[in-house]
């Protein structure tokens, strides 16, 4: 069972808080994959918490493809958040039928600057992945209108494949100055220019979402089986 | 003694071969003439005369590859395939802006490339 | 006169990603399966030549030699073994070399086994290691790889014929239905129409690769395996095995110019013709009596493109024949039962013997439900060696 925090929020407890800003909210939209399933894309609420903790934990163990630090990360990342720890954090989540198909995390830092933390596909062979890391760069440079996202990521075939499609800027020549909050490494940048010149290729949706099909959306539900465990099973 | 026209600038081409006995043309070379069978020896060349393949060319198909090999850390590249007033035909870059169109008449240069391990290679740029 | 020679033991595994385990086991994985079908492991003493296929071990693993390898990793030594290497045509290649071993009477029972694992390296590199097959000079070394070469080859096709990116897209769909019902294939995940070209999303769902081609126009990077045994079936040997012959019917090859701008006319497989011609010719039937065929589409064009070199339908036509649903599960001629190389998976040394691997299934009756040729006579396989230049074609029998 997952309880609000029930202690009186108090003076030192707002001490540990980061200052938090209103974000422009992220519009839902559905994309139809190649399979045909329809993929509900949202914004997460606090209320999410409990499923996305719970789709994340089981990934844990799971080292190939560097599944394991991007779920500790990720994990770490939605705990923080819903604890108030974490400054001005999103994450979205696409849906299948109600199932977690894929999550990301991202963090608006300034008006000018957004830091994108993780992508985490479930539901493998459909680019799930590269759709979620495109929302994620839409609401960064479309709704939150930052200037610009800085981004790495643990997996280097992945970050090579970003490098490349995104034609992402190449800032490590100002690190230490400009570091990635993960880790703190040199880091490349999507420019709104940059996003520009491929978001027509790289970003789809359709919106809006229909009520029913928002519906499904609402209360997520754990996957109860991963291609990334086989054998293992959620509910026995 | 030492050729010393070798350490100056050299003009990059890729080349045309014709067999000189019986007049055909060749684009890349081959190792024995088709018509008169006459043999090429690749250490000396002798029999067959080599000339630049550049200049006016019409483009017969392309396209745009988005999955580009290892070293090549570019979003896109060009090909095409021309077809050279001499009849000979090749592959090579195509560098216009927009899309090309099939029939257009295109210029064919040969630059260096560098993006794979080793010395750079010779490539055609088609614009 | 030739003797007649048969496939009496087929073996496959999963396609997929089998980068972690080793060339050489995950061909002898497939081995192992041929044996267990024709009737067990102590079969292996009666082998006389074994050929393995396999294009790039050295470059994608590190391995070469492979069949040197194979041989004791199968623990039949001396048994005399080659490797065959023809590109993405070395499994063909390879059944053809035992066929011919046994025709010549060096052999009564051949094991052809074809495998690659190219998940070891990264996609960018396996696009690479693959394009070493065009011309270095004249065309490896402008940056052209396979993909470019179909993505211009289908834009002149379209000029020519009309054929659309959605025409491209049907025959997807039908190989993707096929390949969700084969338990060997790498991509058992269904596609629609409406996702891959009708709908809103389909244009950045199903994005550009070499332009007019999409991703559900070319195949994926696949690592897997395939094994066949093939015996004299004039020979006492043959009565060792369990399951009847399924009979090589007709095999030939035929090459073209190794640069594709060269080719006689850019819109025509030469190749492709001739090896069919030749294979007919052999096994004494036409197009007609082809009750379905395995083509290979490293990219969807080539299905269409080898379906009309083969005699199937008329040049510029065969998609028309794919908008009617001629081509499909239930249809008049299917094609690519398996899920072709587009769903199934296309590891380029395991191509060939994966194919024929199909046709024994199909002409045994042991398809899975949903994808099962209805009474098949006669299979065809085409496989691909380079752009088009090096093409075998395989037909076989139902006795």
């Amino acid at each position: 069972m997952f309880e609000e925090n029930s202690m009186a929020i108090d003076e030192l407890e707002k001490k540990l808080r980061p200052p938090e800003v209103q974000l422009a909210p992220y519009p839902s939209k559905v994309i139809t994959l190649a399979s045909g399933e329809l993929m509900v894309v949202r914004e997460c609420r606090r209320e999410d918490t409990p499923a996305l903790l719970g789709t994340v934990y089981p990934l844990l163990g799971v080292a190939k493809d560097y599944y394991d630090v991007v779920a500790a990360r990720m994990y770490n990342e939605i705990l923080s958040w819903y604890r108030y720890r974490i400054a001005n954090m999103f994450t979205l989540v696409g849906t299948i039928n109600g199932e977690i198909a894929g999550i990301v995390t991202s963090r608006h830092v300034d008006p000018k600057l957004g830091m994108s933390l993780h992508t985490l596909t479930i539901k493998r062979g459909l680019r799930v992945g590269a759709q979620l890391f495109a929302a994620k760069m839409e609401h960064h440079i479309e709704y939150l209108k930052e200037e610009e996202v800085w981004i790495v990521a643990e997996s280097p075939i992945g970050f090579k494949r970003w490098m490349i499609e995104y034609e992402l800027e190449d800032r490590s020549s100002g690190f230490p100055a400009v570091r990635h909050e993960l880790g703190g490494v040199p880091t490349y940048a999507l420019t709104r220019r940059l996003w520009d010149a491929v978001k027509a290729i790289k970003c789809t949706g359709t919106r809006p979402v229909s009520p029913e099909l928002l519906k499904t959306a609402d209360r997520l539900v754990m996957p109860n089986e991963y291609v990334q465990l086989p054998g293992w099973k959620r509910n026995g | 003694m030492i050729d010393f026209s070798v350490y100056g600038d050299q003009a990059l081409h890729i080349n045309a071969f014709r067999c000189e006995k019986c007049g055909t043309l060749y684009y890349p070379a081959p190792m024995v003439c088709r018509k008169c069978d006459s043999i090429r020896d690749p250490t000396t060349n002798k029999g067959w005369e080599e000339s630049p393949l550049e200049g006016p060319c019409t483009l017969l198909t392309w396209t745009r590859v988005w999955n580009l090999p290892e070293g090549f850390n570019k979003k896109f590249l060009m090909f095409g395939m021309v077809e050279f007033e001499n009849g000979l035909r090749a592959s090579g870059r195509i560098e216009v802006e927009g899309d090309p169109e099939i029939g257009m008449r295109l210029t064919a240069k040969a630059v260096e490339a560098d993006e794979r391990p080793g010395p750079p290679v010779k490539v055609f740029v088609f614009s | 006169m030739a003797p007649r020679i048969g496939i009496v033991g087929a073996g496959h595994c999963r396609f997929g990603n089998s980068s972690e385990y080793d060339l050489v086991d995950v061909i002898a994985y497939s081995a192992n399966a041929a044996f267990r079908d024709a009737g067990g492991l102590n079969l292996r003493k009666e082998v006389d030549q074994v050929f393995v296929a396999n294009m790039a071990g050295g470059l994608f693993n590190r391995e070469t030699a492979v069949a040197s390898a194979l041989v004791s990793r199968m623990d039949m030594e001396p048994v005399p073994a080659e490797l065959i290497e023809n590109g993405p045509a070395s499994g063909a290649s390879a059944v053809k070399m035992g066929y011919m071993a046994i025709a010549s009477g060096l052999a009564d029972v051949v094991l052809v086994a074809a495998g690659e694992v190219m998940r070891s390296v990264t996609g960018w590199e396996a696009t690479d290691i693959v394009a070493t097959m065009s011309h270095k000079e004249a065309e490896y070394n402008m940056g052209l790889t396979l993909p470019g070469f179909a993505g211009m080859f289908t834009r002149l096709y379209m000029k020519k014929y009309g054929l659309t990116e959605r025409d491209l897209a049907l025959v997807a769909v039908k190989d993707h239905d096929n390949g969700a019902k084969n338990i060997y294939a790498h991509v058992q995940i269904p596609v629609t129409i409406d996702a891959i070209a009708d709908g809103p999303n389909a244009s950045v769902v199903n994005n550009y690769v070499a332009e007019p081609l999409r991703m559900y126009s070319t195949c994926p990077i696949t690592d897997g395996s395939a094994a066949v045994i093939l015996v004299n079936m004039d020979s006492p040997k043959a009565k060792l095995f369990k399951k009847k012959p399924i009979r090589i019917a007709g095999i030939a090859s035929a090459t073209d110019t190794h640069c594709v701008h060269n080719r006689r006319d850019p819109l025509v497989l030469d190749a492709v013709r001739l090896s069919a011609e030749k294979a007919y010719k052999m096994a004494g039937v036409g197009p007609k009596d082809i009750s379905f065929a395995e083509l290979h589409d490293a990219f969807v064009i080539f299905e269409l493109l080898i379906s009309e070199e083969v005699g199937f339908f008329e040049r510029g036509k065969s998609f028309l024949a794919v908008r009617n649903h001629e081509t499909d599960i239930n249809g008049r001629l299917p094609i690519n039962t398996s899920g072709g190389l587009k769903a199934k998976g296309h590891p380029v040394g395991a191509t060939g013997v994966s194919q024929i691997f199909e046709l024994v299934r199909q002409l045994r009756g042991e398809a899975e439900e949903g994808r099962q040729v209805k009474d098949p006579k006669y299979g065809m396989a085409v496989n691909f060696g380079g752009f088009g230049n090096n093409v075998v074609t395989t037909i076989l029998a139902k006795e």
